[in-house]
């Protein structure tokens, strides 16, 4: 299987779950989809066509959230992101913990960094964050205010 | 000066605390303890255990999840006790100044006692460093005495 054959069977098989194709370059390309759909192609693509499952990474974009899930299949040299955008109104998603046990920990630490909501992961606690981070409190989003009154944000020179 | 403080500023053994350092500073440290620069000739040893130590050398910005166990290693010190930090992150945080996960420089958490800027500092800027602190721990004890 080539790249374009891939592409082709992934238009085939979700023929309305695709939003968008972008190819970004020889090795690269980014798959919008709908966020209902994220857990039925991510498993066609760890399942049936073998790619591995890099890592996931979340953006918060002017006026919508934005889940990236990198995968990779080696055999045609491919980088594939599955690309989901999430309005700020409903900040929740299907989690991939029943495909692959690998996303445990990002979806946590997207949890705790950008407060979005991983529908079905056994543990959706917090990651890397200390004990005395205040609830509600997302430090990757873009309206982040600082909390602390003890913090020091000046160099002292 | 007494023996006890003359043997303790002629054999300083040193822990080494990355609290998330992007490990350059911490290679320009180990790189002090190759033949080359030998900070051995000072009778400085590196120590596995903060028990054993006499002096803390800290290298990295502080972050939330390290300051409670800064202190603890810092409690943990037998006295008479030295700090060093070493590099930029660790004086002042570097670029991570305003990080939501810095709070404060290290001498908010604990008392500093030479800061060795630079990023990262060179060996020789190390050795200077502590050795000046050496020479004005010297100047304190004497002061005063005939």
């Amino acid at each position: 299987m080539n790249r374009q054959e891939l592409l082709q069977e992934l238009r085939e098989r979700f023929p309305n779950q695709m939003i968008r194709v972008f190819e970004k370059s020889a090795k690269r390309v980014y798959v919008e989809i709908k966020p209902e759909a994220i857990v039925r192609v991510a498993e066609y693509l760890f399942r049936e066509i073998g790619a591995r499952f890099n890592i996931a990474s979340g953006v918060d974009g002017r006026d919508h959230m934005e889940i990236l899930y990198h995968f990779t299949v080696e055999e045609i040299d491919l980088v594939i992101s599955l690309r989901v955008t999430l309005p700020k109104t409903k900040l929740e998603i299907n989690s991939l913990t029943s495909v692959f046990t690998a996303a445990r920990w990002i979806e946590r630490e997207i949890h705790e960094l950008l407060g979005i909501n991983f529908i079905g992961h056994p543990e959706l606690k917090r990651l890397l964050l200390p004990e005395d981070w205040p609830q509600g409190v997302y430090p990757l989003r873009k309206d982040y205010q600082e909390w602390d009154p003890n913090a020091v944000r000046d160099r002292g020179v | 000066m007494g023996i006890l403080e003359n043997a303790f500023l002629k054999s300083l053994w040193v822990f080494h605390l990355a609290t998330g350092s992007c490990n350059n500073c911490d290679i320009e440290f180990l790189d002090c303890l190759t033949p080359r620069h030998d900070i051995e000739r000072f009778g400085m040893l590196l120590t596995g255990s903060i028990k054993h130590a006499d002096v803390l050398l800290v290298t990295g910005a502080v972050n939330r999840q390290c300051i409670p166990r800064i202190k603890r290693l810092y409690e943990q010190m037998p006295k008479p006790r030295l700090v060093v930090a070493i590099g930029e992150c660790a004086l002042s945080r570097g670029i991570f100044v305003h990080s939501y996960n810095c709070p404060m420089p290290l001498d908010h958490v604990i008392p500093v006692d030479v800061y060795i800027p630079g990023c990262p500092p060179k060996p020789e800027a190390i050795i200077a460093g502590l050795v000046k602190l050496i020479e004005s721990r010297k100047a304190q004890t004497t002061q005063g005495k005939p």
